[in-house]
């Protein structure tokens, strides 16, 4: 008799719990306690960073996010706020801060130069062939969402956007991966690097 | 099963058809060119290393990503000609060019910095030369040439280039002749002209001397052929 009534009650209770956990995961999902208390200082806490020198990583696809952590946890990718950071935080916070990111949205900035964006528009989606400048879709995908591999860019701070091209363009970022990029910095003017941020902050 | 066909093959190639491309190939240096050709195709270092890998389809269309941006999706390459239709290629042609551009024995300082060993690896080049060989290859109707020279230059594609490239211009894996029909008119022109005037890098000495008289009414005449033989 006791067994019989206990049953339904633990049924019961097991249902509960996997509605709430469900309807947690669709609708409200749990912000990890290292994003609240580290992330979201700088990059707020729903990834959309409101300060134009930080990025924003809402949005990131969570290897691309992991990746970067890990690479500057080892110092491979070098930043002095970064590189501080990434060493005190273990591999599971890694996974549950990307996968975090992952899932938001990312806001997009107002224009501020519609033809200087226009411009930007068309390097982004053909680059330049005689000069051999790729264009930028074709790793950061047509609508600037990124990859596993490559970055998010679409509603990403201009003022970050060009910081990087700097960055790339001057060898500042030494790492492997970074050849690329460096090259495409190279064969980019000023103009033509604010002309695409101005571009992808709108998106 | 295909990794221990491209080993046999590749053993068979160093044997037998590199030995007496060797003599060859020295007697044929280009005169005007500003790169000697001391061994075309030399089947060792990381061309022979990315030959023997088996190339994995599905990785290989992720590592193509970093090409898309000039090859485009699909890699239909640019109807301008600057970039050429990859899709449909042969594996072992792809190899051989991306390890020849890598090595510096191919002259192509677009891509060069972009193939970079940073940028790929060993593993990759296979994987990459996988997948677009399992891509279509089709023959973009607007980056065909004028059509205005057809039977010149059917007559000289049957002369000069068939024993090679194939009735159908559909070059022969095996001994690294790439498939040419339907590729674009200007990227043709452009290639053939690098090739004739010894500037590409690694030429195959044979072709240097069958088009070593051409004149730019050949090479158009010719390309405009190639540009509409169709792929398949």
């Amino acid at each position: 008799m006791v067994r019989n009534v206990g049953m339904p009650n633990v049924n019961a209770l097991l249902l509960g719990i996997l509605f709430y956990g469900g309807a947690m995961a669709d609708e409200v999902p749990a912000v990890p306690a290292m994003v609240s208390q580290v992330c979201a200082a700088c990059h707020g806490v729903d990834g959309n960073s409101t300060i134009p020198t930080i990025p924003k990583l809402a949005g990131s696809n969570p290897e691309y996010l992991l990746r970067e952590l890990k690479d500057f946890s080892a110092g491979k990718r070098k930043s002095d706020i970064m590189g501080a950071i990434a060493p005190t935080i273990d591999s599971a916070d890694m996974k549950a801060i990307a996968a975090y990111f992952g899932k938001q949205k990312s806001t997009s900035e107002p224009v501020q130069d519609a033809a200087l964006a226009a411009v930007g528009k068309k390097i982004f989606l053909e680059g330049d062939e005689p000069r051999g400048l790729p264009a930028c879709a074709g790793c950061h995908e047509e609508d600037g969402s990124g990859s596993k591999r490559f970055p998010h860019l679409a509603g990403q701070h201009r003022q970050y956007l060009m910081d990087q091209m700097q960055k790339f363009r001057n060898d500042v970022h030494t790492y492997p991966s970074a050849k690329f990029m460096r090259e495409v910095a190279k064969r980019m003017s000023e103009e033509e690097i604010k002309a695409v941020a101005e571009f992808l902050a709108a998106q | 099963m295909k990794g221990i066909k491209v080993n046999f093959f590749v053993k068979a190639m160093c044997l037998c058809l590199c030995w007496p491309l060797f003599g060859l190939a020295q007697s044929s240096t280009p005169a005007t060119g500003d790169i000697k050709i001391q061994v075309w195709n030399e089947l060792r270092g990381e061309k022979l290393e990315a030959l023997q890998l088996k190339g994995d389809v599905t990785r290989g269309a992720e590592a193509f990503q970093p090409c898309q941006g000039c090859h485009r999706r699909g890699a239909v390459g640019s109807p301008s000609g600057l970039y050429p239709r990859l899709a449909g290629q042969h594996a072992t042609v792809l190899v051989e060019q991306i390890a020849d551009i890598r090595a510096g024995k191919r002259v192509n300082p677009t891509m060069a910095p972009f193939s970079d060993e940073h940028v790929l690896t060993t593993q990759e080049i296979a994987d990459i030369a996988a997948y677009l060989q399992s891509l279509p290859a089709r023959s973009l109707p607007e980056a065909r040439g004028p059509g205005r020279a057809l039977d010149r230059g059917g007559k000289l594609y049957g002369t000069d280039c068939v024993v090679c490239h194939g009735n159908r211009g559909e070059g022969d894996s095996r001994k690294f002749m790439p498939l040419i029909a339907g590729q674009h008119y200007q990227y043709l022109i452009r290639e053939m002209v690098l090739i004739r005037d010894g500037k590409r890098g690694n030429a195959n000495p044979d072709m240097v001397k069958a088009i070593g008289a051409y004149g730019s009414d050949d090479i158009e005449a010719v390309a405009d052929y190639i540009s509409r033989l169709m792929p398949h």
